[in-house]
């Protein structure tokens, strides 16, 4: 059953959160401030967890950048409706994907399974190689890892996803609608910025290729491409 | 009493102002006429050369022509006329001698003869012609009438022309000094009419304490109230939408239980309430997003973006709704409009007049959507062929709250769809246009343009 830690100051919600999260399968728990949900996710391991950007003391955003410093634990981020900047600072601290409160309950479940699909070891059938290299890169599916030049490149699982979509098309452009699909689990939304986030959180964790140039592409009205070196 | 500064300044000034007029033009007319009769009566030695006399006598010496010529044009030039006057007191030019101007000639003659018979110094002699006939200047002070003044302006040109620029400097200082404060009021109360309330009259008027500046204080204290008031209004719908949504949210989750628990039992009240919680949540979104944009809290993004696409994007999300109307949505888009701005501003202006359209077109009807760029920028056009807006309402729609038809119906928004677009294009730089349109067999429609200028356009 998978763990989740939902940390929001409104506890009556969490409340309500929890049955409807369990009777869905989940093992929930509950956090209402910042600190707490910080020392309960460092002291346990969870799945996922579910931060809200807004609560007392340390707010969402301090959380997940005092996580990040420590492990790489899917969040998913709760902002308020139409704050753009919200989402996107989320994203650029690591967060894997963000949801707009107050949201439809089913909704929230699929961003869960998302995120937790991302998340698993793939279970690589025989067309899928468990390992693909590519220029300096090497991707290992078992353990879920990324080594550049031998050295292992820090990445969250949804970033994670994203490359590995990306690898297997290098060379090709691969479109915005597909990589949302394949690598977030989700249909891309309108002025979603979670893609664009995660390739530019990637584009800084990776560097440039060794000759100097841009490793991945922004190919504009298309998508993006992935380029070998 | 002394409050009352402004009062005291104005008295003040036309009183003394008046004063020194009327002491100005009595010392100047008792100065001229002092000045003249010195020149005539002065006993001085200087009297001897008299320019009058001695130019009187060189015309006479050339005869009574030229001395009758000399008096005329002394007549025409001259403030005080001077007669010329023969012993019988006949006038050398038939002008007819005042009672004091002969009493003046008696006094001369006698002075003339009496004092030259003891031997002292005549005032002045008579001028004499080639023929031996004698003839007195008897200047008549009392002809200097107001109206050979007027008919002499050049008398008192130059007097005139210093004490008229003297007077309209002071004033101009003057008219600067009631009006300047006056004028910052008005620009102050117009900004004011504009919805700017930021704007404080009274530190600008310096150390100055008059009525003006009370006036002033007061227009200042009113403003910093109006501005409170609508903050405090702004802060409160803002505030109220943030703290309606926890509840809200609570709500869809309690809905969620429910359905776990019911199942599909009551799946249509679920489904229902799911709905009428999503249009909440939206109206909710909706006063927010315009709270933001409206306070200024919203930074547009200065990203590059296809217009094109976004058009497009909205009129395919309000296919579903024109769908259920029959209605048709025909864009003429272009193949590439790229622009720098706001992708989510842009596209929720261009939605928002869309849905508007869709909502008040006739079921079956089609709204067009184009997408057209000049010199200066893009245009989005929305035309529909509803009953298009009262003219005297076509301002009063981007107000946030407004609605044409009051009576609600439940197909209505909530008047923000206009507010909000125009703040997001205003956020451009843009301005956006209502047109009403009549067209050939009598139908109405409205037209909504939403002008997108190329500025910035360097990212």
């Amino acid at each position: 059953m998978p763990k989740l830690l939902i940390a929001d100051d409104d506890a009556d919600l969490c409340a309500l959160l929890q049955s409807y999260l369990g009777a869905e399968g989940f093992d929930v728990q509950v956090a209402n401030d910042g600190d707490t949900a910080l020392a309960v996710a460092t002291a346990e391991a969870f799945d996922l967890l579910i931060l809200d950007v807004m609560m007392p003391g340390k707010n969402g955003f301090e959380v997940l950048r005092q996580l990040r410093k420590r492990q790489l634990t899917p969040v998913l981020m709760l902002t308020a409706r139409g704050d753009d900047n919200d989402s996107i600072t989320g994203l650029e601290l690591g967060a894997d994907d963000y949801l707009a409160k107050p949201c439809n309950p089913q909704v929230l479940v699929a961003r869960i399974r998302a995120v937790l699909r991302r998340a698993e070891p793939a279970n690589t059938t025989a067309q899928e190689q468990a390992h693909l290299t590519v220029g300096d890169l090497a991707l290992n599916r078992h353990n879920r890892t990324l080594l550049r030049d031998g050295e292992l490149v820090t990445l969250t699982s949804t970033e994670f996803s994203v490359v590995d979509v990306l690898l297997r098309a290098t060379g090709q452009v691969v479109s915005k609608d597909q990589l949302s699909r394949e690598a977030l689990g989700r249909e891309l939304g309108r002025y979603d910025r979670a893609l664009d986030m995660h390739i530019s959180n990637l584009r800084h964790k990776l560097g440039a290729l060794p000759s100097g140039g841009e490793r991945i592409l922004t190919v504009r009205g298309s998508g993006y491409q992935l380029v070998a070196g | 009493m002394f409050r009352q500064r402004l009062f005291w300044k104005l008295f003040i000034s036309f009183w003394i102002a008046l004063i020194l007029f009327a002491v100005g033009v009595l010392y100047a007319a008792s100065a001229y006429l002092d000045a003249t009769r010195d020149r005539y009566d002065g006993a001085s030695p200087r009297d001897r050369n008299d320019p009058v006399f001695n130019v009187a006598q060189t015309a006479a010496d050339a005869g009574v022509d030229t001395l009758k010529a000399w008096a005329k044009h002394w007549d025409d030039t001259e403030l005080v006329p001077v007669l010329v006057l023969d012993t019988q007191e006949n006038d050398l030019l038939g002008r007819e001698p005042s009672e004091r101007a002969l009493s003046r000639l008696a006094g001369a003659l006698k002075n003339f003869n009496e004092d030259r018979n003891n031997g002292r110094p005549i005032h002045r002699p008579p001028v004499v012609l080639p023929d031996g006939q004698q003839y007195w200047l008897i200047p008549d002070f009392q002809g200097a009438t107001l109206s050979r003044l007027i008919s002499r302006p050049r008398v008192v040109a130059t007097q005139l022309v210093l004490a008229t620029l003297i007077s309209a400097a002071i004033c101009l200082v003057l008219a600067a000094y009631l009006t300047l404060p006056l004028r910052r009021l008005r620009e102050a109360a117009g900004a004011y009419g504009s919805g700017d309330f930021s704007r404080r009259v009274a530190p600008t008027l310096g150390r100055r304490k008059d009525e003006i500046v009370d006036l002033a204080q007061s227009l200042d204290n009113m403003a910093e109230r109006i501005d409170a008031l609508i903050a405090a209004q702004r802060g409160l719908l803002r505030d109220v939408s943030h703290e309606l949504r926890s509840p809200l949210a609570r709500v869809q989750v309690a809905v969620g239980l429910a359905r776990q628990r019911v199942g599909d039992q009551a799946e249509n009240e679920l489904a229902r309430i799911d709905a009428e919680m999503d249009r909440l949540n939206e109206l909710i979104g909706r006063i927010i997003d315009f709270s933001r944009l409206d306070a200024g809290l919203y930074v547009a993004r200065h990203e590059a973006l296809r217009l094109e696409q976004i058009v497009a994007d909205v009129a395919d999300d309000a296919r579903l709704e024109a769908d259920a109307k029959q209605c048709v949505i025909i864009a003429n888009l272009p193949a590439v409009a790229p622009y720098v701005g706001d992708a989510a501003l842009i596209a929720s202006a261009v939605e928002n007049v869309l849905r508007n359209a869709l909502r008040h077109s006739p079921a079956g009807s089609e709204v067009e959507l184009s997408l057209d760029s000049d010199a200066l920028g893009y245009t989005v056009a929305v035309t529909d062929t509803g009953p298009g807006i009262p003219d005297e309402m076509l301002d009063k729609v981007f107000e946030p709250f407004f609605r044409v038809d009051d009576h609600r119906n439940p197909q209505g928004g909530i008047g923000l769809g206009l507010a909000i677009a125009k703040k997001a294009i205003v956020a451009h730089g843009g301005s956006i246009e209502l047109k009403n349109r009549t067209l050939h067999n009598n139908d109405s429609g409205l037209k909504v343009s939403l002008h997108l200028p190329f500025i910035e356009q360097t990212t």
